[in-house]
């Protein structure tokens, strides 16, 4: 936090200058991300469940990778999931074909998505504000 | 009459590199960098606890800062860029 200024009649203020700038000015220059998609992309992108490399394996309930028949766990989605689908269950829907707990252990899974796994693009372009 | 309330994103959610005169804020969730200057680094610190109007912004700002342009019109500007990139939101 910085000081508080000080206030004592006779002192020199020490608060620091601050300029708000011109209305016609700009103060922030915003970089679009390389790895953005563009608006009309991101419902064709897909997100495997899970990603190809780990094919076979079931989804716990907090969307971690378990052996295949661990009991509680779930097969895996028949095919990936598209950008638009994963970002409506984002706000409140559910995926496709999926009931309200496969739906939650799918959904942790994709939370869960790092950089270098299948999907991580498109998800990460899902959370981006449009435009 | 107050107007909307502005709250800012929170701190956790940025990662922010100075480079002399400019910060360089990493916003994660979207994964967007801002190259902002001054006044905005001292903005979002001030909306960081409290939302407020920009009426109250501005005397914030200028009980804590020597404000030598203190026009209402260039903080709305400086909110509405804010708002924009999404670093500040109506509470």
């Amino acid at each position: 936090m910085t000081d508080e200024p000080s206030s004592e009649p006779g002192e020199v203020s020490r608060r620091r200058a601050l300029m708000l700038g011109a209305v016609g000015a700009s103060a922030v220059v915003s970089i679009r991300p390389a790895l953005a998609q563009t608006a009309a992309s991101v419902s064709t992108c897909e997100i495997p469940v899970p990603d190809p490399a780990r094919a076979g394996s079931y989804i716990a309930a907090d969307g971690s990778l378990v052996p295949a028949g661990t009991p509680g766990a779930f097969a895996p989605p028949a095919a990936p999931f598209k950008g638009e689908d994963v970002k409506r269950a984002m706000h409140g829907g559910q995926l496709p074909g999926t009931d309200y707990e496969s739906n939650q252990a799918y959904m942790q899974y994709i939370r869960r998505l790092q950089r270098g796994t299948s999907g991580f693009t498109c998800f990460a372009s899902l959370q981006m504000p449009r435009g | 009459m107050a107007g909307p309330q502005y709250l800012a994103e929170p701190a956790r959610r940025i990662k922010s590199v100075r480079l002399g005169g400019i910060t360089a804020l990493f916003h994660r969730p979207s994964a967007r960098t801002h190259l902002v200057g001054s006044p905005v680094p001292e903005i979002l610190d001030a909306l960081q606890e409290t939302a407020m109007d920009a009426n109250a912004l501005l005397t914030f700002l200028q009980d804590r800062y020597e404000v030598a342009d203190a026009d209402p019109a260039s903080l709305a500007a400086r909110l509405a860029e804010l708002e924009a990139a999404g670093l500040v939101r109506v509470a």
